[in-house]
């Protein structure tokens, strides 16, 4: 008897299994990481010369997928598009530079900051702007749903004058503005300056820092696989511990130190 | 103007792009003709009062844009549901029904041309419903809807553009990947905008050309 | 039944900003059109003209509009003038790009209407002492538009539903850039957009219905 019901919890276990398996086992017996990569984001995501998926985040989502011990597969979306991504299922994280926002964390789950970013204004040569408030009564834009537009927007409102423009990705936000669509942007500096040097947009500079707090940015899935966000935290840690956070801040951004991860004075 | 970055590699991205754009129309014209003749015959078979459910359904995929539908549809499939399924797959059900619900009316529009002393004809000869409606309407019909249905299939492909939301990397989504490493985006536009003309182009002058020609006789 | 918390609350508040987009939308539409008419007849008259430019220019422009999709033309309109130094706002953008797309189609469908309408009626309006424009204005063109009407009013649904393709060139006021501007901050898509296909539908049904009424009141002799 007590046999046939230890039988019965088992086999009741082995049913109920799958639906306890979580996100992290999924991943791993599926043998493919699907990562939400933003592609028009150098030097964090962008495409090379064969049209291939390149950049920091990239490799971060190259290195979490061989940590796992599976394979990865980039899905590239824009900034707008990646929760609504991630929340559909079409991939199993996104690794796309997204600040941790309280608003956001009411929706997905992040991870400890893998990344820390501080944001530039960008400008057009001819429009006269001697540091970020010269922003005032200009016509501004950014790339819809970011943290910078969420702030650039807010700006707009409290000044009560010039307009704001949310275009849908990053490259459209700079073409508008080398094509004087745009009097300026707020885009992190690593773009700024990787958009400045590479000639590709005439006519643009950067004017100021924005006086925003240091844009953290962290891996993000689905708010309820602690499993998986455990995972995440612990694989950020080593990626710094082990220097190849440095590794690649040199092979992606340039020489320097990057940005520290931790905040004084507070845990986690 | 000729001047460009874009090399080989370039244009089989971007060939690879158009042939998404071509894929899913075809997927989806091929299942929403299908499926809008089925509707158009049973809403014509059983009457404006018992299709009204139908009729209702397909009006909405003809009242609400594209882009919206394919935004819920991605949403309620896979959030709410928590169906895992690709984007491709969203896009082609939805284009699907949203082609079968024009071409339902078509095929409405087609079966009413026919009239109905033919058709009376036709049975009182001693043709069953089914050989009625492959012989006499069928025939009929196709030649005053075959136009209009070109137009819907090329309609088709010209929304096709809007799967990207889920996604799907078409033509004009690799378009726009390749300004942003380029940035050349009016060369790259015009590319772009000359793909879908040399295609729909052709296509849409064949049915102007039967409409005419059919209309005379 | 669902494993999905519906938050229709949260999506609900946000209501009368969606319906202050729903306006910006119908302004958009219905300007679009009034423009997209005026352009059609301009371009109907072109190729009337006899003269071989005007007539490649109003078939250029007619094979353009239909033959890629609206999303190019208003991105075109952005960013492809843009290049050209011509600075349009998002709203005009759109509304240029829509009318465009609309005077496009709607100079098909007046090709169409005019086959219609026998030639004699023209030869015997200019024997009655009309000048060409005079007969094309009083006796072809009110003709040509009560037979197009039909058409105009679908071109005009497709004028709304076209609104929502505003988000590629940064437009924000209308329903679809509210909502999408939304669903960036909250994330209930489901629920936002559900609401916006809900506002897009009762919209076109408006527009169908009182197109209806005034065909009934217009032609009704």
């Amino acid at each position: 008897m007590k046999k046939s019901l230890l039988a019965l919890a088992a086999a009741a276990t082995a049913l109920a299994g799958p639906a306890f398996a979580d996100k992290l086992d999924d991943i791993i017996g599926s043998g493919k990481l699907r990562c939400a990569v933003v592609l028009d984001f150098p030097p964090m995501g962008s495409r090379d010369a064969d049209n291939n998926p390149q950049g920091f985040d990239v490799d971060y989502c190259n290195d979490l997928a061989k940590a796992l011990g599976v394979e990865a597969e980039v899905v590239e979306t824009t900034f707008p598009e990646r929760i609504p991504a991630l929340m559909s299922g079409s991939v199993d994280v996104a690794v796309a530079s997204t600040s941790d926002t309280l608003e956001r964390a009411k929706t997905v789950g992040f991870s400890i900051p893998y990344y820390a970013f501080e944001n530039a204004v960008v400008g057009r040569d001819g429009v006269d702007m001697a540091n970020w408030e010269g922003m005032k009564g200009k016509t501004v834009g950014a790339t819809a749903g970011t943290y910078e537009a969420i702030w650039l927007e807010g700006k707009v409102k409290e000044w009560g004058e010039g307009e704001f423009r949310p275009y849908q990705n990053q490259a459209d936000v700079f073409l508008a503005l080398s094509q004087g669509q745009l009097d300026a942007t707020v885009s992190t500096v690593e773009v700024a300056e990787a958009n400045v040097k590479s000639g590709n947009f005439g006519g643009i500079k950067i004017v100021d820092k924005a006086p925003m707090v240091p844009d953290y940015v962290a891996l993000i899935t689905l708010r309820e696989e602690y499993g998986l966000i455990n995972y995440m935290n612990l694989f950020i840690n080593q990626q710094v511990r082990t220097g190849r956070y440095a590794e690649l801040y040199k092979k992606w951004v340039g020489e320097g130190v990057p940005a520290d991860l931790t905040i004084q004075g507070v845990y986690r | 103007m000729f001047e460009t970055a874009l090399t080989a590699k370039d244009l089989i991205f971007l060939a690879k792009g158009a042939g998404m754009t071509l894929v899913v129309t075809a997927i989806s014209v091929f299942f929403g003709t299908i499926l809008g003749i089925i509707f158009g015959v049973f809403r014509y078979q059983v009457g404006p009062w018992w299709a009204a459910p139908l009729t209702f359904v397909l009006d909405v995929f003809r009242s609400i844009p594209l882009l919206i539908q394919l935004v819920l549809a991605n949403a309620f499939v896979t959030t709410v549901l928590g169906i895992r399924i690709s984007g491709f797959t969203v896009a082609c059900g939805v284009l699907s029904l949203y082609t079968a619900a024009y071409c339902a009316e078509i095929v409405r529009g087609g079966i009413e041309s026919v009239p109905p002393n033919l058709r009376r004809a036709a049975r009182s000869l001693g043709l069953s419903w089914g050989q009625d409606m492959t012989q006499i309407v069928m025939p009929l019909a196709t030649r005053v809807a075959l136009p209009s249905w070109i137009g819907l299939a090329l309609g088709v492909m010209k929304d096709s553009a809007l799967v990207y939301i889920v996604q799907v990397v078409e033509l004009l989504k690799s378009t726009q990947i390749l300004i942003t490493r380029l940035q050349e985006p009016l060369f790259l536009l015009m590319v772009c905008g000359a793909f879908y003309f040399l295609i729909s182009f052709p296509i849409a002058r064949f049915g102007g050309y039967l409409e005419k020609r059919w209309s005379h006789d | 039944m669902f494993n999905y918390n519906f938050r229709w609350n949260q999506a609900l508040n946000s209501l009368p900003q969606m319906l202050e987009g729903a306006l910006v939308t119908i302004e958009i539409a219905l300007l679009s059109m009034l423009i997209g008419i005026s352009v059609a007849i301009l371009l109907t008259v072109f190729r009337l003209s006899g003269s071989r430019i005007l007539n490649a220019v109003a078939t250029t422009w007619v094979e353009i509009a239909r033959n890629t999709p609206a999303l190019f033309q208003i991105y075109m309109v952005h960013f492809g003038l843009g290049g050209f130094g011509i600075h349009l706002s998002p709203y005009l953008s759109l509304l240029i790009g829509i009318a465009f797309n609309n005077a496009g189609y709607l100079a098909e469908n007046f090709r169409g209407a005019l086959k219609a309408i026998p030639e004699t009626q023209t030869r015997a309006a200019r024997s009655l002492g009309m000048s060409a424009g005079k007969a094309f204005r009083h006796v072809v063109m009110p003709q040509m538009l009560r037979i197009s009407f039909l058409p105009m009013t679908n071109q005009m649904v497709w004028a709304i539903l076209m609104t929502s393709l505003g988000a590629v060139v940064a437009m924000n006021t209308d329903l679809y850039g509210v909502t999408s501007e939304l669903n960036a901050r909250t994330f209930r898509t489901f629920e936002l957009f559900a609401i916006a296909a809900v506002i897009f539908y009762l919209i076109t049904k408006a527009i169908t219905l009182s197109a209806r009424l005034l065909a009934a009141r217009l032609f009704r002799y």
